[in-house]
């Protein structure tokens, strides 16, 4: 190409050194393309390496700097709130909210304001048009056939000297029907720390408590007090009431609510959220010589916690109260054989490097090299599948810095010993992150919120894995680009007219087939929804429908729109970037040597399979809990799962994906 | 009558010579600032509070310290001690006592107030205390504690007094005869550099650390959750507690109590600029209020301390002459009275005649006549 080029400008200056360096790059775009995916692929594999120490950039923080208070008497008093709950839970239900009422005594009795928020839990309809809005007055009014009522107690701590424009919220989910011991244990610790807090002379910002009712999933409940907190209702307040007290007899009505002369019904705010914190009390986990403290922070569609957040909770966990930090990550990944032998490739260059030079330094353990990918792919698969991870992912939704972070003791907690001194160091940690919060003057804003974690001091910012990303991206326009030029090459090598003529308007052709496609792909991303109103149907079933639904439209658009025009698809793949690079029309490309054709039809029949995205997740299903109970109505649970959550990923796969696996399909069958 | 005699004087004033640059040394100041605010910066207020207290512990009157401060500390809300300020974990000594005068104060401590306290040009709306009314016979201390840089200071994170605009204002002070000598304290990082550009004489300036070296805080009190103090006023301040206003030790005592791997950076001074040798200027110099005294053979004489102010005395005398034209009495005191008061003179007269005559003669006449105006009166009355 370039020498061709070269030819026909011999006369004129040399072309400008970047065209020229374009069209060397077009040129050798398979060798470009192999190269930089490689290069992707190994920048991918050093993430675990590039990986830096975490820092804590906000100078007003200060974790660690106000030795914590929380005493023994305020373990007692959390002993004592656990004793009476379980007494409660003895006694059976008269009224189904004793705990609520016993919860909200005792927060009055510390001198906090106190109300319940009533709540229903509606399964999350999905709703095709209002995607990523949160729908927040039109919940009140929707049928209540599958909704269920829950009860939050919330706590207000008023800041003696502080101007109540901000608030620092406590979470403490519980399960309501029945209160096991590790809940009772979450709501003494919390309460414990509420009491404590009522009396400290230091606090700046309000403190809310919310103990979540968590019967009907803990996001639910906290996602539903975020949104009746934000969304101040003023005149419909009894209207809400009388739906929700008269379905059962839910609250036994007026005389009850009403506690020390005040209404505890009524709906009370704090300021604007500088943070939250999610805790609650895990099952004792397996023998370990510290406790375990189990980090999670990634809320839906990939957003984090601003990593100033986590990194007070780190450095106060493990530096002052001897708490083990655990994040999430992939178990089955640490003894991955393979994963470990390019841990040992790295360690040994690593070790190869020092050699050569002291101070490249750069070498970790196998073992580490494992254990942080098994992290950061955890931290990725969480950030992709957008998700939240638990119940602070709701605040995300607000723009409020949130993690949940539980508590694991390596005792059982029947012993009392343990419990105090697990409660003790649990509240410290508690107080410590308050403090440093406290002392906050704004929003986190500081340190990153784009980031991958590899291990709980360790992460990965946004500069960093993009690189992976971007040399894996960058094949694509570059094969775009030299198959147009070659397209226009060896197409049309006729007349200048022609190629004018082509060049103005045929792509016109290739355009319309992918806005067809794209459109397609529209429709059957939204029929889930029409389907879902189908009362009765099996997953499998929907699938099914789904699938067929979505081909017969397919079909239909190919006959109405369709009759594609020769050679156009592939440039209109080219227009929407291809999933893959290695698509090539069937019967067109046959030249070359049998290896490299065989080897070319491989790879395409391999990476249609692998691309159709529910074949891929059958797979992976497949490999990873056994073929035998992977159905195709697995395909309707995850789609449904996402669209619940409202993940973005579900977007993707239907308006992106789909629509590029397709146009492959079109180019690969390409006459 | 009163009007002529205060022009006159005013006249007088401005005949009398123009001082020589060597005034004697006559008043103190001190300009105390902290740049710094937000909570976790209490530690620069406790500094400027602590040398705050120092100085009007040696003898700095109130009114002759202009104090800024962001002060948001003592009332924040993240303040478990309201209203008292710490600068020791040990909480003995409250800085934020009862007699605490902030001159400048939150938002109004900025560059441009700090130079205009410095070079004296405000608006004339700014009252008196706010004033730095300093004058050639006067010894400044300015104290500065911060967040600094390379030849720079922040102020409240907002805008930065870079050492350019600090030797520019110095010199201006210079050119106007507001300082005699001046002492520049200041504890940042790197804060040497901040007085590299001074070049006006007179001037004499320490810092915490050279360029490229931090400042450190001394000690984290655990009970407020933040540092109390950094280290170079920490040993400042540990230097001048052993003192008292009749001590007698000198600059260069102060300069050499400093070890810099106590303070971890190195305090740097830089006295080209000063005549005077450091180890014969005593601390009080800048940081009391402790002056020479002259005797005089007159308990008050009107405007002059000095006895040669001898050409201002003859011409008041005649001055005085034109005066007496108006009024016969004290002309007739002023031919023979050397004193200025024409009363002392009135009153010297009638002295004389009393010591001529016969005084007894007089005061049985005066009795005599008094008790026969009594007796009329009475007799009027009735």
């Amino acid at each position: 190409m370039p020498a061709e080029k070269d030819e026909a400008k011999e006369p004129r200056a040399r072309p400008r050194l970047i065209i020229f360096m374009a069209s060397f790059l077009v040129s050798h775009s398979t060798l470009f393309s192999v190269v930089c995916c490689i290069a992707g692929l190994i920048a991918l594999l050093l993430l675990p390496i590039l990986a830096k120490s975490t820092y804590i950039s906000e100078n007003a923080l200060m974790p660690g700097s106000a030795n914590p208070v929380f005493s023994g008497q305020d373990v007692s008093e959390a002993s004592r709130l656990v004793k009476d709950i379980t007494e409660t839970q003895k006694m059976g239900k008269t009224t189904g909210i004793e705990i609520q009422r016993l919860i909200i005594q005792r927060m009055a009795d510390v001198g906090a304001e106190v109300y319940y928020h009533k709540f229903q839990s509606q399964s999350n309809q999905f709703h095709p048009f209002r995607f990523f809005s949160c729908d927040s007055n039109s919940a009140v009014t929707e049928s209540n056939s599958n909704t269920s009522n829950g009860l939050n107690t919330v706590g207000i701590i008023r800041a003696p000297r502080g101007d109540g424009k901000e608030a620092i919220v406590l979470v403490t989910p519980y399960n309501s029907e029945y209160v096991k011991l590790n809940d009772a244990l979450s709501l003494g610790l919390g309460f414990s720390i509420f009491s404590h807090l009522s009396r400290v002379s230091w606090l700046a910002k309000d403190i809310l408590w919310l103990a979540a009712d968590s019967r009907y999933g803990e996001y639910s409940s906290v996602s539903a007090w975020l949104k009746d907190y934000h969304n101040p209702v003023f005149f419909s307040s009894e209207n809400v009431d009388a739906n929700v007290t008269h379905d059962k007899d839910f609250l036994n009505m007026e005389n009850k609510n009403m506690l020390n002369g005040r209404n505890v019904d009524v709906f009370k705010r704090a300021g604007t959220m500088a943070a939250a914190m999610v805790f609650k009390v895990g099952e004792a986990m397996e023998r370990d010589p510290r406790d375990i403290l189990t980090i999670y922070a990634e809320a839906s569609n990939g957003q984090m916690p601003n990593l100033d957040l986590i990194n007070v909770v780190h450095y106060l966990a493990v530096h002052r109260q001897g708490f083990r930090v655990n994040i999430g990550k992939l178990a089955s990944l640490v003894n991955s054989a393979w994963l470990n032998l390019v841990g040992q490739i790295l360690e040994w260059l690593g070790n190869l490097a020092k050699n050569l030079n002291p101070k490249w330094n750069f070498g970790i353990s196998s073992a580490d090299y494992a254990e942080g990918a098994a992290t950061v792919a955890s931290s990725m698969y969480h950030q992709a599948l957008g998700v939240p991870t638990g119940s602070h992912g709701a605040f995300r939704d607000y723009q409020v810095d949130a993690i949940t972070f539980s508590f694991s003791s390596r005792f059982y907690l029947n012993n009392e010993n343990m419990q105090s001194s697990f409660i003790l160091r649990g509240g410290r940690l508690i107080e410590g992150v308050i403090r440093s919060v406290n002392n906050l003057l704004e929003k986190f804003h500081q340190s990153f919120f784009l980031y991958m974690m590899t291990a709980p001091n360790k992460f990965v910012s946004v500069g960093v894995y993009m690189i992976g990303f971007a040399l894996l991206a960058l094949p694509l326009p570059v094969v775009a680009a030299s198959l147009f030029l070659n397209h226009k090459a060896t197409g049309f090598t006729g007349t200048e007219e022609a190629k004018i003529a082509f060049g103005s308007w045929q792509w016109l052709y290739a355009a319309k087939t992918v806005l067809m496609i794209d459109l397609w792909a529209l429709i059957a991303s939204l029929m889930p929804y029409f389907i879902s109103q189908i009362p009765n149907i099996s997953p499998t079933e929907s699938t099914l429908l789904w699938v067929a639904l979505s081909v017969s439209i397919l079909a239909v658009l190919y006959v109405i729109l369709g009759s594609p025009y020769s050679h156009s698809a592939q440039i209109g793949a080219l227009l929407i970037v291809p999933m893959c690079l290695v698509v090539r029309p069937l019967k067109k490309h046959m030249q070359g040597a049998l290896i490299l054709r065989a080897l070319s039809l491989v790879c395409n029949l391999v990476m249609v399979v692998i691309g159709f995205p529910p074949a891929a997740l059958l797979l992976m299903k497949g490999f990873s809990e056994g073929f035998e109970g992977v159905g195709i109505g697995a395909v309707w649970e995850v789609a449904e799962f996402l669209w619940v959550w409202n993940s973005a990923t579900y977007l993707y796969v239907f308006l992106v994906h789909l629509p590029c696996w397709v146009l492959c399909i079109h180019i690969l069958l390409h006459p | 009558m009163v009007r002529p005699w205060i022009l006159l004087l005013l006249l007088l004033l401005a005949i009398s010579p123009p001082s020589h640059s060597s005034t004697v040394h006559n008043n103190n100041w001190a300009v105390l600032v902290c740049t710094s605010r937000f909570w976790f910066n209490y530690r620069h207020m406790a500094n400027t509070l602590s040398l705050y207290r120092t100085v009007k512990r040696l003898g700095i009157p109130d009114e002759r310290i202009i104090l800024m401060l962001a002060d948001d500390m003592a009332c924040n809300a993240r303040n478990s001690y309201p209203a008292q300020v710490f600068n020791n974990e040990n909480h003995m000594l409250n800085l934020y006592g009862d007699n605490v005068e902030v001159d400048y104060r939150g938002y109004e401590v900025t560059v441009e107030n700090f130079l205009r306290v410095l070079t004296g040009r405000h608006e004339t709306a700014v009252p008196r205390s706010k004033r730095l009314l300093s004058d050639e016979g006067s010894h400044i201390l300015v104290y500065m504690t911060g967040h600094g840089g390379d030849e720079f200071l922040k102020f409240q994170d907002n805008e930065e007094l870079q050492s350019h605009d600090l030797a520019d204002a110095v010199k201006q002070m210079k050119e106007k005869h507001r300082f005699k000598e001046l002492l520049i304290m200041v504890d940042t990082c790197q804060a040497a550099t901040l007085f590299s550009q001074l070049q006006s004489p007179g001037v004499l300036a320490i810092g915490s650390s050279k360029k490229g070296e931090n400042s450190y805080s001394h000690h984290l009190d655990s009970d407020i959750g933040v540092s109390v103090v950094d280290r170079f006023t920490y040993y400042t301040l540990a230097f001048f507690e052993k003192l008292n206003m009749y001590s007698n030790a000198s600059l260069s005592s102060l300069f050499n109590s400093y070890d810099s791997h106590l303070l971890m950076s190195t305090a740097s001074y830089r006295e080209d600029l000063y005549r005077r040798p450091l180890s014969e200027v005593p601390v009080t110099n800048f940081f009391g209020s402790v002056m020479k005294t002259f005797h005089t053979d007159f308990a008050y004489t009107g405007f002059s301390m000095e006895p040669e102010a001898h050409i201002s005395l003859v011409s008041e005398t005649d001055s005085r002459r034109t005066l007496g034209s108006e009024n016969a009495q004290t002309e007739a005191a002023n031919h023979n009275a050397k004193d200025n008061c024409p009363f002392h003179a009135w009153l010297k007269v009638l002295e004389d005649k009393l010591d001529n005559e016969n005084a007894e003669k007089l005061v049985l006449y005066g009795l005599g006549s008094m008790v026969l105006l009594l007796a009329i009166s009475t007799l009027l009355s009735v």
